[in-house]
């Protein structure tokens, strides 16, 4: 049901929004350890290519790299300012996201119960 | 809470856990300044909270006290011949913790537990509408 | 302070009477019908495509301002649920209609 490319690559950016708020919290809750580098989710560029390319945009999965972002004294690179704004980010991206599919369900189901 | 679909909220909260840890030790230090022993004693030992990632490199470990660390017991003599715990030359040991530095982890500490605490905030109105999808009319 | 009188309601699915034909006479008013039905469906093909779009452009983080996205995934409801009740009140005539024949 909704394979479309749109829902497709909703439901990407859903999974890859959620897995970015999970690395942001693991980075916040590290801020002070040390030698912890900061996690970064990467989908977008994946999901954009795939949907230039006109390829399945399901097939593309959330990538999790190090950050090699110069360090503290203490060998840890997460930046509190940067991981809270990104995680507000994040979340207005994420509810935007399940607005978007939301919508999708709401066409269907507009059509199927009819003008009433 | 340890996976699950609200794993962020349980990753945030292992951060205000260890923040919450370090905010003690910091207070146990700062409360304990001034402690005075016997030159034959043990001064009071600065506590230090190892923060360790869990499971690092997977992104939803979070964050766990590794161990608690002491200080020197061996403080400084402090020449105090009234003291009521001075020794046959007049010293006494204090403990060798630096306010200063205390006060800087006291904020260190106070950022971290804030900022996991907001992480939480942030992830409960996520999973709220995340509970929403489909509801609509 | 003026008054200004309520005007048409502008909707996203603009149904106008095809140029030339101002009212509908008994003999071409299932054409005309027809090409409203037919207008509704391109119109809502059009806005359901820009949503789908945007919709896009804010999964791969392009989308410039979040308002474009509501405001085209709203407008895409709204043709859907206009299509539908032209659809419901076409199917309702029909039924009408034989109802009177039988």
């Amino acid at each position: 049901m909704l394979d479309d490319v749109a829902s497709s690559a909703v439901r990407v950016a859903l999974k890859g929004l959620a897995q970015r708020q999970r690395v942001i919290a693991d980075n916040i809750a590290n801020v002070e350890t040390p030698r912890f580098l900061a996690g970064r989710v990467q989908f977008e560029d994946a999901l954009r290519t795939a949907v230039e390319d006109g390829t399945s945009p399901q097939e593309v999965t959330p990538e999790v790299a190090r950050s090699l972002e110069p360090t503290r004294e203490n060998g840890n690179n997460v930046n509190l300012d940067h991981e809270t704004l990104t995680h507000m980010d994040t979340v207005l991206r994420y509810q935007t996201m399940l607005k978007a599919l939301d919508s999708k369900y709401s066409l269907l189901r507009s059509v199927i119960r009819g003008g009433a | 809470m340890s996976g699950g679909p609200f794993r962020a909220i349980g990753i945030a909260s292992t951060g205000v856990t260890v923040y919450r840890k370090w905010l003690d030790a910091v207070s146990d230090n700062i409360s304990n300044l001034n402690n005075a022993t016997t030159t034959a004693g043990e001064a009071f030992r600065e506590r230090f909270v190892i923060a360790q990632a869990v499971d690092y490199g997977s992104g939803n470990g979070g964050v766990q006290v590794g161990g608690i660390e002491l200080g020197s017991a061996e403080g400084r003599l402090v020449h105090e011949p009234d003291h009521p715990l001075a020794d046959e030359n007049g010293y006494v040991r204090y403990p060798d913790i630096d306010l200063g530095s205390q006060m800087s982890q006291l904020m260190m500490a106070q950022r971290g537990y804030q900022a996991n605490l907001s992480v939480v905030d942030r992830a409960y109105d996520a999973y709220q509408a995340a509970l929403q999808l489909g509801r609509n009319s | 302070m003026s008054i200004q009188p309520i005007g048409p309601v502008a909707g996203p699915l603009r149904i106008t009477a095809p140029a030339g034909v101002e009212a509908a006479s008994p003999g071409n008013a299932a054409e005309v019908f027809g090409n409203l039905l037919t207008q509704g469906v391109d119109t809502l093909q059009q806005t359901q495509a820009n949503a789908d779009a945007l919709a896009v452009q804010a999964a791969t983080g392009d989308l410039q301002d979040a308002h474009d996205y509501m405001a085209a995934s709203t407008e895409a409801a709204l043709a859907t649920q206009m299509t539908v009740a032209i659809r419901d009140k076409a199917v309702a005539a029909f039924t009408e209609i034989m109802r009177l024949q039988g």
